[in-house]
């Protein structure tokens, strides 16, 4: 028995029982808890059946929102295929399937108890085991008793539903390789360990206190143990330095190996030889700070791995047509021959050919043009444009590959060139240089001192070689980008890569489209004046603006509801100006004033531009969509006036100019009624005058004005909709961040020379101290990895410091977690 | 293959309560005996005038009660608890759990019936004979088959940190307790140490040390680790600093323990690795009281209402100050001033009230209300017992911080003359008294609170109704192959560890069993020739030395200092101790130092001395022992003794053990002579005349220059 | 002082024995999972079976 939803009024919003966020437009009661959507009812009733409702009282409102969740029951067809099952699950036998999904769900205590309670919902399930930092579930169930689909199903029912993504199947498993490492370092610090013990008497007391058998034991229990420190700890430092001698150019690792092999020889030689106890202590050490300092390394490089993988954005699923009914399919199973359905905005998958009378398609993926290629019945369409307008059919003509259709983004078309003194490549030049200075020095220290003293020589060889290090040139810049890019990301604004933030930095003039940047298309009101429309003329009206993708018709869209199209041919979109087709006998357009020859009307004062309809000649009436700008834009984008120059570049009218220059402030020069094509002039004659441009846009009808600029940003909604020409995404509701971020660059400029400064000084007073052999080899087996590491923290924590001063990430860091 | 569905199961509590009870019950006993050694150290009267309560005596008997029966029980209530659940599966063997149980009753049992008679090994910790020794060893493999069958059998593949230590604590303690208790058994209840004199004291400190570490600390992170996030209902701080944690401690712990030799005739690169490794040590512990303490962090006002978190509060930062100042007293220069005082004291109490008392309470007040299915029967007296046990805690250990300065800067006080400020030990003694009076009254208010929280838990329980067996039910763990390549891998690791772990066992016995005889034999040569075998009598006052516990009061090591040599004479070398089999080097100063005493007093001094320690120095601690002037030594034994050092390699001549006797009884009969000149009529082979053999012969060696025993 | 030779050889060995199984440890796939366990042992089993639930008449 479900209550009916009840209407309630604005000011007791009541919070949902299973995620917690307000019903504000419907209220579902059932037993005397609230919920705010069909989506929450339906899990709470799933968990009551099974009594798990455990999962609320471990945490408060653990759900996530179900509003918009796509109800589209064929959605997991696919998962039926028998080799995407292949391709999904870790292994199987005739009883046992195990699979690992990836949910970004789970986010608590509940989530982990109910996942792990699966065996309750769906009794094939026999284990499931959660890992909450990599958010994967590991699920084992009998092949007999339920099936991959099945399960995948009940997850979405229970609101967890995981992220199947056919392109990282591929991956290649990351973990063997730090495994290894995880080893090495045990081993080089077991080892470390013991042979710190056995010359420690060599430290604080005279030797023969130590007694007759001792000395020698103590000596030769060292070797033992140097033996698997080098031949199994090392391996990766010889073989990489091995490589880079092959092939006669020189890398970091070549002076460690040569430090290493020189220190393990030595020690040898004065042990057996002259008696004394040799450097294997040292040796040990440095092995094992070295291994320390790159499972660091590698730690951090994980996690700055590019968070939005941008293979994910092209379309997985693909809706194939069989005999005029729908399947849907994923990419990786098309194959030549079928007939595809491509919708508005979606991507072609593969190179094939139309089967309808007319398409519109924008390559701008593919080569950046913007203008929508006019595609006729026949003709042949590469993979990677995307259709504009309605529906259309195509016949594959060559099997798709996923990998083509991935590096569009960074393909060159797009990449502007290197930017000359950007710091990146500044290490590089100074690193390869760097090392050959060091080789020189320490030869130059050995023979200097081969005439008077070898061991000191020998000492000093060592002692260069190992205390310089050049990893802090190397890493510096990549770590304060990366970490800077990290922290962009998690404020909702993902860069395409590092050199992106350094461009930013060098930003001083700023060009913002109007719509669906700084006005947010979801919230338009729109009004309606003129003759009242008939049924017919509103389903002719949503049938139009159907076709479009123009931010004003797909507010009309919404205005109109959910009413069905009607079918109409000879649809024509004239960018820029509105749309025009001809259904039975009448023929209906719909646009601006100027298109349709309508004189400008009374309602010059207020805000909002104007959309006319016009029904075989005979004019009906304006829709007035007075589009809001974003909260925070009015604080905004005066503040960046003053410190940059700003322009405003809009397609529409100039009536809403005087509500801007109220709100925007004075010195922000506007112009209106630009196309894309004057944008993207505008763009190339501020660079004329030397001026580096921001360019902000939605990314639509301005990609080449984008691609123009020093940096695009492109403004959406919903992550998933982007052009690649942008730069960077940035989510609509983080806007008025943007002059937090765009300082923030500079500070990483900052950030980066400082450490460059703090790695020089290191490295000369280092070799300055080592070539005269004062440094002992242990000292500086602590000195070099200490330096790279507190590069690298001192980079990590000055970001962190300044972005948390600057409010971008308030969670406060623990180095631990 | 069945072993993919669900199955139901059942965890047993009836074990959980049995070591539960036998915790409170020995906490109440060992703390009795504990209060009543610290009132004998102000009062001598309060040795009740008889050989069994007499405080050398009553001292062994607290720390076994204390260590073994208290803290041992409730690592076993703990773990029996915590185990099966935290694998989804009952122990191993039921049976196997009540043999250990009743085994370890039987084991503290044989300790409160052994030690009071003066049956003792004197090595500190491991006073227990070599009957005992070996039933110890038995139990403790039973306790470790059965957790491992339980680890097999196991239905939760990750083996959370807390099982992590309690097996390292297993394993470590069966390989120390196996090392440290090699002994050659003279007869039933006697038997001589393996190693002798500063090797001795280098193996049992290094057992001694990680007594402590690994039955006094570890098993009691894993009872935190896993007590403390379900008494706060919150995961641990952070499950990364745990395993770390662990890993670092279990390597670092094992080589820490020769920083209680400092200063000793250890070899002084010896001592500087033990205190590189003490000081290495403070890392990892503090690691795991900071993973303790920050698990709470967000839940601060439940352990302001809370008994069970107020306990482990206190519990973990106890932990935190005791790992401090271990690293800190193993300092040399600190160790100077407070090694043989009351500072060590202190610091094995706050670790032992605060750490282990305190989680040890904390356990059973969040143990006893589930096993019941009731509340606390009065959350008010739980707290009361937290403020009296602070309280005890304070007044435990402030006054003994204080005892131990005043005395050792007494000690070492030089007057203007360049002479000993306080020469006479016993005015530093005198000194000192007040502070064990309130030492006394703080362990008093520990025992309080303890009766306190037995009579909450009797009365909970009383309102309860137990649940004997829990149930439960959980998937089996898939036992079949992850990855196609490891097959013949798996299948060599799926035979159950338990055969691994007895080929170790079987590799060390047989590695003992060779190493041992050969390095021990070849050792003994005498570094100083002067320095010569105890005579029979000797030997025999040696071992009622031994019985009646003496080294609890008296250390035989002067240390080389001025101020010690100017007060007991020249230091002590390695060489002298050869032939102590066990060492007596002892761990705390009550009483002077006695390695220098021989010929320092008449035999007629210390005849009056022993009868009544105040007639001859008025004010002294010491309790009385009237009963050794007439109490008759049987001597029958002696050659069984002589036989045994000499397989230990002792360089008696061959076939000494026959003439023994005759030596002995002659050397008897002429100090019975001395004694009659002054005027006291003794029986020869009475206990006094043996006694006084030993104290006469005690560090003569070196002054003699060879002569030694004519 | 040649007991040192045992001291070390047992620490050694102990010591060895640890490291390998850390080394079991890490293979087994005792670490992958750094967080979720600590969670995890606050599920107690709050099964809904009659023995646990409601106590038994009062014995005695």
């Amino acid at each position: 028995m479900e209550e009916m939803p009840v209407r309630i009024e604005k000011s007791k919003i009541v919070s949902c029982f299973h995620c917690g966020e307000g019903c504000e437009d419907e209220l579902l009661v059932r037993d005397e808890k609230n919920f705010c959507c069909t989506g929450c009812l339906t899990v709470y009733e799933v968990l009551n059946e099974n009594n798990l409702c455990d999962y609320y009282d471990i945490e408060v409102t653990p759900g996530t929102n179900l509003k918009e969740q796509e109800i589209r029951d064929n959605r997991f067809d696919y998962l039926d295929d028998e080799d995407v099952i292949n391709k999904l699950i870790d292994f199987r036998d005739e009883e046992q399937t195990h699979v690992t999904f990836t949910i970004p769900m789970i986010h608590c205590a509940s989530c982990i108890w109910l996942l792990e309670n699966l065996y309750k919902l769906d009794p094939g399930v026999t284990f499931s085991r959660v890992d909450f930092i990599k958010k994967k579930v590991q699920i084992k169930f009998s092949s007999k008793e339920t099936s991959l689909k099945s399960i995948v199903k009940l997850l979405s029912r229970i609101g967890y539903e995981p992220r199947i993504n056919l392109s990282d199947l591929g991956e290649e498993r990351g973990l063997k390789s730090d495994k290894k490492l995880i080893y090495q370092l045990a081993v080089a610090g077991f080892c470390f360990g013991n042979m710190m013990f056995f010359s420690l008497p060599e430290y604080f007391s005279e030797t023969e206190l130590l007694g007759n058998g001792f000395n020698h034991l103590f000596n030769y229990l060292n070797i033992l143990l140097a033996l698997p420190v080098v031949f199994y700890s090392a391996t990766d430092y010889f073989r990489s330095a091995w490589l880079a001698v092959r092939n006669r150019s020189v890398n970091m690792d070549v002076p460690i190996a040569l430090g290493i092999i020189s220190l393990f020889t030595y020690s040898l030689f004065e042990i057996f030889v002259t008696g004394q106890e040799g450097y294997l202590d040292t040796l040990g050490g440095l092995l094992f700070f070295l291994l320390v300092g790159k499972y660091y390394q590698q730690k951090t490089f994980d996690t700055l791995s590019f968070d939005r993988d941008y293979k994910a954005y092209f379309p997985i699923a693909i809706t194939k047509m069989v005999k005029d009914r729908e399947v849907v399919i994923p990419l990786t199973k098309l194959d030549v021959g079928d007939i595809v359905k491509v919708r508005n905005e979606e991507l072609v998958p593969a190179d094939s050919l139309l089967l309808d009378a007319k398409a519109s398609i924008d390559y701008s993926f593919v080569t950046g043009e913007a203008i929508p290629v006019p595609v006729k019945k026949g003709e042949l369409i590469y993979a990677g444009g995307r259709q504009k307008g309605g529906a259309i059919k195509l016949a594959v003509q060559k099997s798709p590959s996923q990998g083509y259709l991935t590096d569009l983004w960074n393909h060159d078309a797009f990449s502007k060139e290197e930017q000359k003194d950007s710091l990146a490549s500044l290490a590089n030049q100074i690193s390869g240089k760097f090392t050959f200075t060091v080789l020189f020095i320490a030869f130059g220290a050995l023979i200097y001192w081969g005439f008077s003293d070898v061991s000191i020589g020998v000492k000093a060889f060592t002692s260069v070689l190992i205390i310089t290090c050049p990893c802090a040139l190397a890493m510096s810049t990549p770590f304060t980008l990366g970490n800077v890019m990290r922290i962009f990301g998690k404020g909702g604004f993902y860069l395409k890569n590092t050199q992106v933030i350094e461009k930013l930095a060098g930003i001083d003039s700023l060009v913002f489209d109007k719509t669906g940047t700084l006005t947010a298309p979801s919230k338009a009101k729109v009004s309606y004046q003129g003759e009242n429309l008939s049924e017919v003329s509103k389903r002719m009206i949503k049938a139009l603006v159907n076709y479009s993708v123009h931010p004003l018709s797909n507010s009309i869209n919404q205005w109109l509801g959910n009413i069905d199209p009607v079918l109409l041919h000879e649809v024509e979109e004239i960018p820029g100006k509105g749309l025009q087709a001809k259904y039975k006998s009448k023929t209906i357009s719909l646009g601006s004033a100027l298109f349709l020859g309508v004189g400008p009307t009374d309602n010059a004062g207020n805000m909002g531009n104007e959309v006319h309809l016009v029904i075989d000649g005979m004019y009906w009436g304006v829709f007035r969509i007075a589009s809001s700008i974003r909260e925070g834009i009015e604080k905004m984008v005066p503040d960046l006036a003053n410190s940059y120059e700003v322009h405003l570049l809009s397609g529409d009218h100039n009536h809403e100019e005087q509500y801007l220059k109220k709100a925007l402030g004075e010195n922000v020069s506007m112009h209106f009624q630009q196309s894309p094509k004057s944008k993207l002039a505008h763009i190339r004659n501020m660079q004329e005058d030397r001026k580096r441009v921001l360019m902000v846009g939605d990314g639509l009808n301005d990609a080449g004005a984008l691609k123009a600029s020093e940096v695009g940003i492109a403004v959406t909604d919903n992550i998933s909709h982007f052009s690649p020409a942008s730069d960077g995404i940035l989510d609509g509701g983080k806007l008025n961040h943007l002059p937090d971020y765009l300082d923030f660059a500079k500070t990483g400029r900052k950030i980066i020379k400082a450490s460059f400064g703090l790695s020089f000084t290191y490295n000369a007073v280092g070799i300055f101290f080592a070539v005269q052999g004062l440094v002992s080899p242990v000292l500086c087996a602590i000195l070099m990895p200490a330096s790279s590491i507190s590069v690298v923290l001192f980079t990590t924590i000055a970001t962190n410091f300044q972005a948390y001063r600057k409010g971008l990430n308030d969670k406060e860091m623990i180095l631990w977690k | 293959m069945s072993g993919t569905t669900l199955e139901k199961f059942s965890y047993d509590n009836k074990i959980v309560k049995f070591f539960g009870a036998a915790t409170m019950i020995w906490g109440l006993a060992g703390m009795l005996i504990g209060l009543l050694a610290a009132t004998q150290l102000f009062l001598p009267e309060a040795n009740l005038g008889n050989p069994y309560t007499t405080f050398g005596r009553i001292r062994p008997l607290h720390t076994n009660a204390v260590i073994f029966a208290f803290v041992g029980n409730a690592i076993f209530a703990g773990v029996y608890y915590s185990m099966p659940r935290l694998l989804k599966a009952p122990m191993w063997n039921k049976t196997l759990s009540w043999i250990h149980f009743w085994g370890w009753q039987a084991i503290i049992l044989s300790a409160v019936i052994t030690l009071p008679l003066g049956l003792t090994s004197s090595k500190e910790y491991a006073e227990l004979e070599w009957p005992i020794d070996i039933a110890i060893a038995v139990i403790w493999v039973a306790f470790g088959a059965n957790m491992i069958g339980t680890l097999i059998k196991r239905r939760e593949k990750h083996m959370y940190v807390a099982i992590w230590f309690y097996l390292a604590s297993f394993v470590t303690v069966a390989v120390l307790h196996i090392f440290n208790s090699l002994a050659l058994p003279v007869s039933f209840m006697k038997s001589y140490s393996a190693y002798a004199g500063v090797q001795d004291a280098l193996v049992q400190w290094w057992y001694g040390h990680n007594a402590v570490a690994f039955f006094l600390t570890t098993p009691f992170l894993g009872l935190m680790y896993y007590y403390l996030p379900k008494a706060a209902n919150r995961p641990v701080f952070s499950y990364k600093l745990s395993i770390v944690h662990f890993w670092s401690l279990i390597f670092l712990y094992i080589w820490a323990g020769p920083h209680h030799l400092l200063y000793t005739a250890l070899p002084e690169w010896a001592q500087v690795l033990g205190v590189a490794f003490s000081i290495m040590l403070l890392a990892p512990s503090w690691g795991g009281m900071v993973n303790g303490l920050l698990t709470l962090r967000g839940a601060w006002d439940k352990v302001r209402v809370d008994p069970v978190l107020k306990f482990m509060v206190v519990a973990v930062t106890a932990y935190g100050m005791a790992t401090f100042e271990g690293p800190l007293l193993s300092i040399k220069s600190v160790n100077a001033i407070a090694h043989y005082t009351d500072w060590i004291v202190a610091h094995v109490h706050i670790g032992g009230l605060g750490w282990n008392g305190f989680l040890t309470f904390s356990m059973l007040y969040w143990l006893w209300p589930r096993m019941w299915r009731t509340k606390l029967f009065s959350v008010k007296l739980a707290n009361t017992h937290f403020w009296l046990g602070t309280l005890g805690i304070l007044f435990y250990a402030l006054p003994m911080y204080v005892a131990a300065l005043t005395q050792s800067l007494m000690w070492k006080e030089f007057a203007d003359t360049g002479r000993l400020a306080y020469p006479n030990f016993l005015e530093t003694v005198i000194q000192i008294v007040p502070m064990y009076m309130l030492r006394a009254f703080g362990g008093l208010l520990y025992l309080a609170g303890a009766i306190l929280m037995v009579y909450n838990l009797v009365k909970t329980a009383a309102a309860g109704s137990f649940l004997e067996e829990e149930e439960d039910e959980a998937p089996a763990l898939a036992k079949h192959v992850e990855e196609k390549n490891e097959f013949w891998h798996r299948a060599w690791e799926r035979k159950p560890v338990f055969f691994t772990i007895l080929a170790t066992v079987a590799i060390l016995i047989g590695g003992i069993v060779e190493i041992i005889p050969t390095i021990l034999v070849k050792s003994n040569v005498p570094t100083i020739s002067s320095v010569q075998p105890y005579t029979p009598l000797e030997l025999q006052g040696r071992d009622l030395y031994i019985a009646n516990g003496c080294v609890g009061c008296h250390s035989q090591m002067i240390r080389p200092f001025r101020f010690e040599t100017e007060r007991y004479g020249e230091y002590s070398k390695a060489g002298e101790y050869v032939y102590d089999r066990p060492f007596l080097w002892g761990s705390k100063r009550t009483g002077p130092d006695l390695h220098r005493v021989g010929g320092k007093y008449p035999d007629s001094w210390h005849y009056h001395h022993m009868v009544d320690p105040r007639s001859m120095s008025p004010g002294s601690l010491m309790p009385p022992y009237p009963w050794m002037t007439t109490n008759i030594m049987d001597h029958s034994n002696i050659g069984a003794k002589i036989r045994t050092m000499q397989k230990l390699g002792v360089p008696y001549e061959e076939g000494y053990d026959e003439r023994a006797l005759e030596d002995l009884q002659s050397q008897a009969k002429k100090i019975a002579g001395n004694l009659k000149e002054s005027g006291i009529e003794v029986l020869p082979d009475t206990e006094i005349v043996a006694l006084i053999s030993y104290l006469q012969r005690l560090g003569t060696d070196i002054k003699k220059g060879g002569s030694g025993n004519e | 002082m040649e007991v040192i030779f045992v001291l070390i050889g047992i620490s050694l060995v102990m010591a060895g024995g640890f490291l390998w199984l850390f080394f079991k440890a890490m293979k087994g796939g005792q670490f992958d999972d750094q967080h979720t366990p600590a969670i995890r042992i606050l599920f107690d089993q709050k099964t809904k079976s009659k023995a646990n639930k409601k106590p038994p008449k009062k014995k005695k």
